[in-house]
């Protein structure tokens, strides 16, 4: 990868930025992109935004019954 | 109990993911979790214990896929549109620049953007999500699992993982969008 990204590209990379899993040289392109560039800027802080959302999300219970089953096939090995 | 509680969710839709049927699904998952229970003696701490849970999950439901001859393809529980673009190409100029700005998020009012209503917009667009995607993003943002646990965890390539996530969180942003747009307008 060239130090030149392009928006396109970019967005590509949006993840990988945010979770710092881009090998250093790309990590220091997309910032000096970023300086440059307000449409990416914008994009980046959405993502930004919907992974910090998504994160306040609650993960589905399992229902009483669920939990019954499971009690009940581990009975059964045990026993 | 506890841990049986938190992971069991997660562990039914991957299971699914696998299996024709919900109810095959429960089995499969009762059928891990006696395994967990027989081979903890084994458990060596090499990987995190939930990532151990889940690769036991994980080959015994494709072990019951394979005894239902149900043969799944990865593109059926992954997506088929993990090359394609995450944005739409006609944005952008032949040289890959912004033919106009996208459209701007962040003049809106607070309580709108964080509001129930957003959530529930999350919630429906991770749920029509292609599986695997979906439990990528749930695992990853949701959950908090690390990128490598769940490589692990559900037996993917480094890529693979990363480029589902980013799938998934750019189809979320967009429902997003699509939601502000529609009550902004």
């Amino acid at each position: 990868m060239t130090n030149r990204i392009v928006c396109r590209d970019l967005l590509e990379l949006i993840s990988g930025y945010l979770d710092d899993a881009l090998p250093a040289e790309v990590h220091s392109a997309v910032d000096a992109h970023l300086s440059g560039c307000d449409g990416c800027t914008r994009v980046l802080e959405e993502f930004r935004t919907t992974i910090a959302m998504t994160g306040t999300l609650t993960e589905e219970q399992i229902t009483p019954a669920q939990r019954d089953t499971l009690l009940a096939a581990f009975r059964g090995w045990a026993g | 109990m506890e841990i049986v509680e938190r992971l069991t969710p997660s562990m039914r839709r991957v299971a699914r993911m696998f299996v024709s049927t919900d109810a095959v699904a429960d089995e499969v998952v009762q059928e891990a979790w006696v395994g967990v229970l027989q081979g903890i003696d084994r458990f060596e701490g090499r990987s995190s214990l939930r990532t151990w849970i889940f690769r036991i999950l994980v080959n015994t439901a494709k072990t019951r896929g394979q005894r239902e001859a149900r043969s799944v393809p990865f593109a059926t529980i992954a997506g088929d549109d993990l090359d394609e673009p995450s944005w739409d190409p006609t944005a952008f100029d032949a040289g890959g620049h912004w033919t106009s700005l996208p459209w701007d998020w962040r003049g809106l009012p607070e309580d709108r953007l964080t509001g129930r209503e957003t959530l529930e917009v999350i919630g429906r667009a991770i749920d029509t999500l292609p599986p695997m995607q979906a439990e990528v993003i749930r695992l990853h943002d949701v959950l908090g699992w690390s990128s490598e646990e769940i490589r692990n965890a559900l037996a993917l390539t480094d890529t693979n993982q990363r480029v589902l996530l980013h799938r998934a969180r750019a189809k979320v942003r967009a429902a997003i969008e699509e939601h502000l747009r529609s009550v902004s307008a």
